[in-house]
């Protein structure tokens, strides 16, 4: 190619170029200058649009209401002592106990000439109360007569005992501070026993030599209100070592010199918390001879939960066979409404995470119920603490419903259990009351026809 | 050959309008709600920035597809390849409210060339139809005070794919045919996000079609007059509409059944002069759209008239005859679109200007047009869009084949 083409060339280049730019520019302003409406807000044309479903809501779907109450809950290794009773006018009186052993270490030597001076179990709070903790608190420790052993499968549940010294070796009465700051603690006196064990250690005493010979030595402790009435539950931790009991001493030097031997709590296994309930008072008086399951019919139309205790209020779908007779139709969603009873709550607050469980004929729990993510479905908590009228939970159950009826088959048998999560249900003695007539647990359906 | 600069541009605009930069429909028009959607019609770069009329022109720096006889136009030598997209943003407005629009897409890809001294030929791809919308409203939630927002969108449209050639009888007359496949789908949605249901109604459309095309031209007094002349038969469609409802877990077919829907008889003419590098035209395009029923209780069809003018004339002074001439060009368009809705009538009203642009040469061109217009009415409830629309065209000319021959 020669210059003077080249030249050409680019001049033409250059020429159509600045044409080219014009309506790309063109078309770059519009798009930058015009401010265009929203996909999703852009409704001009919807008067011509014809829409071949409606959606509509169904609540006449019946919902039956029960609570069941299970034989146990393990109660073992929730690290935390739950100690104290109360009286509550619904759920019956409850007690807690708690039972725990000491770990054997080998003891360092203690100097002949060593003086003791005082020993105490000391208990850390771990925030967790339940009742009216502005009382007075009491409650003691006894020595247990016979060791805590758990069952082959590793637990111990909250109706699980043990044999104990029904006299107290210490006892302490106090104002619980649960919700002040960490490492508050409460000290139980336990001189006699301090004392005691301060002689066998200093005299190198064979029940105080191997682990074998101290469990049978101290066989364990419970903690007990025994027939004291307190007003609330106080939980303490009772993660690995955080109980222990602690013998002071000292020995004359120039200066006195003070000593102490710590002896941490025993496997967190055999540390478990014994429930007691007296549900005579109440609705629920008879749920055990109607074998653990009583209708709400029969309890004054409310259903029951609570945790530690093993209540928990079960729901039935006793009409929604008949929805298969329909036709063309879809469930998009599925909410189950439960309110509380009105002014159920004011002294007992209402758990704000509650769940849902599978259960089926015989009240297993079968399974959580999970949301599209599999993240366990917890109800959507709102509180209305001004009047109540607007408290419920509601369960989005659309998955549930629609696998059930998946097979064009409903069976009434597979019902759902409201509840704490697991863990929670075990180490908490949470309670709702559910009203079950004035409103009902209410199905909501959203329902597509075309 | 084509150069790398040639190239580059061309990859410059299709990946500025190409499929999915801005939307991804050819349309966005509420009222392709109705029927087969909104025509797209044949007049492609040059016929377009002259208000749409080209019945009576032939093909020369442009494949002109409104009529099959005009291939005989393409010069001997040439190969043309011609791609087309556009720009358009539209507002629309009701007696109350205004609400705009930006779309642009990819709109056609043709080629035209000569096979022997009496026989020319040129293939093809283009919308017949399209349909592109997107509607929100609130619905009832019945049983309650509720209301939650339920979205009507419609896309796809009727495309077509054409092989097409044309035969000089005589000096001055030649013939065409143009044979398409039509094929394409119309697919309505309704859905929620608030609950979730996705309801597709959507109609798969195909079928053959033929048009036929006559162009005469003669001369008097210096001025060339041209006269073009098209026919297309009425032709059903075959149709398959399915019609199926998602929800989360399940899909499930409603219906399954066929729509009687088919493309009218349409008979168009048109006169065009010329002198030098001037020339004008008119055109004339009727359609029984009448005949076509379709099932939408708002929408009654009527024969659908389409009238327009253009002019086109060559840059003035020294540039004139030369590889930089650039063209100008302008026109008028008026159509009684084939819809009725709520018995008022929908029109389309539009003028354009525009200019060809030579590109490296004599060899390709840029053809670009803005054009201006209206459509639909504010009366009996329902909107008019009121829109400007960026029609950029390259007609890239080559002697290629020639050349690979050599190559």
């Amino acid at each position: 190619m020669g210059t003077g083409e080249g030249k050409k060339g680019r001049l033409i280049c250059s020429f159509t170029r600045i044409y080219l730019i014009i309506p790309i520019v063109f078309v770059a302003g519009i798009m930058f200058i015009v401010s265009c409406t929203k996909m999703n807000e852009f409704n001009i044309g919807k008067d011509f649009v014809e829409s071949q479903t409606r959606l509509q809501v169904i609540d006449t779907y019946r919902v039956d209401l029960s609570t069941i109450l299970l034989d146990s809950l393990t109660s073992s290794s929730t690290e935390t002592v739950f100690i104290g009773n109360y009286k509550d006018e619904v759920f019956g009186s409850v007690k807690c106990e708690s039972y725990f052993d000491l770990a054997y270490e080998a003891f360092s030597e203690i100097e002949e000439k060593a003086i003791y001076d005082s020993s105490a179990f000391i208990l850390i709070y771990t925030g967790y109360s339940y009742g009216d903790t502005t009382s007075l608190m009491e409650f003691g420790i006894h020595m247990l007569t016979e060791n805590i052993v758990p069952f082959e499968n590793g637990y111990l549940y909250n109706n699980s005992s043990f044999d104990y010294v029904p006299e107290a070796f210490g006892t302490v009465r106090f104002y619980p501070e649960p919700s002040s700051k960490k490492d508050t603690s409460v000290s139980i006196p336990a001189n006699a026993l301090g004392e005691e064990l301060f002689t066998l250690i200093r005299d190198k005493d064979e029940k105080v030599s191997s682990a074998e010979w101290f469990k049978d030595y101290i066989k364990g402790f419970i903690l007990t209100p025994g027939n004291v009435e307190n007003k609330a539950v106080i939980g303490f931790d009772a993660a690995q070592g955080q109980i222990s009991l602690r013998i002071y001493y000292h020995f004359n030097k120039e200066e006195p010199e003070k000593h102490e031997i710590l002896i941490k709590m025993g496997e967190a296994r055999h540390q478990f918390n014994h429930v007691s309930y007296d549900l005579t008072s109440t609705s629920l008086q008879s749920i055990k001879m109607e074998g653990n399951e009583i209708s709400s019919d029969k309890t004054d139309f409310k259903g029951y939960m609570q945790g530690m205790i093993g209540l928990l209020p079960k729901i039935q779908f006793p009409s929604l066979q008949n929805i298969l007779q329909e036709n063309r139709w879809k469930i998009l969603k599925a909410e189950l409404v439960v309110e509380p009873v009105k002014y159920s709550y004011d002294i007992f607050k209402l758990p704000e995470k509650l769940y849902i469980y599978d259960t089926d004929k015989e009240n297993r729990i079968n399974s959580l119920l999970v949301d599209n993510e599999s993240n366990s479905l917890v109800a959507l908590f709102e509180l209305d603490d001004i009047f109540g009228e607007e408290t419920r939970y509601t369960y989005d159950i659309t998955d549930f419903i629609n696998d059930e009826l998946s097979d064009a088959y409903f069976d009434y048998g597979h019902g759902l259990l409201l509840g704490l999560e697991q863990e929670k249900f075990r180490s908490s003695l949470d309670r709702l009351l559910v009203e079950g007539k004035d409103p009902p647990v209410k199905l909501l359906l959203y329902y597509l026809t075309y | 050959m084509f150069k790398p600069g040639k190239i580059c541009i061309l990859v410059i605009v299709l990946l500025l309008f190409g499929p999915g930069s801005l939307s991804s429909q050819t349309t966005s028009s509420p009222y392709s709600i109705f029927g087969l959607g909104y025509l797209e019609g044949n007049s492609i770069g040059p016929f377009k920035a002259m208000g749409g009329t080209g019945i009576a022109r032939l093909s020369n720096r442009s494949i002109n597809l409104m009529n099959p006889a005009s291939y005989s136009g393409i010069d001997s030598l040439m190969s043309i390849f011609e791609v087309g997209v556009f720009g358009k943003y539209t507002i629309f407005s009701t007696s109350r409210d205004n609400q705009s629009l930006l779309n642009a897409n990819l709109k056609y890809i043709l080629m035209g060339f000569r096979i022997a001294p009496w026989l020319t030929t040129s293939f093809g791809f283009s919308p017949y139809s399209s349909i592109g919308y997107n509607i929100n409203m609130d619905s009832p939630v019945e049983g309650t005070n509720l209301k939650f927002l339920k979205t009507f969108s419609g896309q796809g449209g009727v495309n077509q794919v054409y092989l097409g050639s044309s035969i000089k009888l005589l000096k001055n007359l030649s013939v065409g045919i143009n044979a398409a496949y039509l094929f394409g789908n119309i697919t309505r949605t309704e859905s929620s996000t608030a609950f979730t249901y996705y309801l597709e109604d959507a109609t798969y459309i195909s079928n053959f079609n033929l048009n036929y095309g006559l162009h005469y031209q003669f001369n008097m007094k210096q001025w060339k007059y041209s006269l073009g002349l098209i026919y297309g038969n009425s032709k059903n469609l075959k149709t398959k509409n399915v019609t199926t409802i998602k929800t989360e877990n399940e899909t499930e077919i409603l219906k399954n059944r066929k729509y009687k829907y088919s493309i009218p008889q349409n008979i168009g003419a048109g006169i065009a002069l010329s002198k030098g590098y001037f020339s004008a035209g008119v055109d004339y395009e009727w359609s029984k759209w009448k005949d076509v029923e379709f099932t939408n209780s708002y929408l009654q069809t009527r024969n659908s008239n389409r009238y327009s003018f253009g002019v086109e004339f060559p840059s003035p002074g020294q540039n004139k005859g030369t590889g930089k001439m650039i063209f100008y060009r302008f026109g008028g368009e008026y159509r009684e679109s084939y819809l009725v809705i709520d018995n008022t009538p929908i029109d389309y009203r539009a003028v354009t200007i525009g200019a060809g642009l030579p590109l490296k040469g004599i060899l390709s061109v840029i053809n670009i047009s803005v054009e201006l217009g209206q459509n639909g009415t504010t009366k009996n409830g329902l909107f008019k869009e009121s829109f400007i629309t960026l029609h950029l065209d390259m007609s890239l000319r080559d002697l290629w084949f020639m050349k690979q021959r050599y190559n």
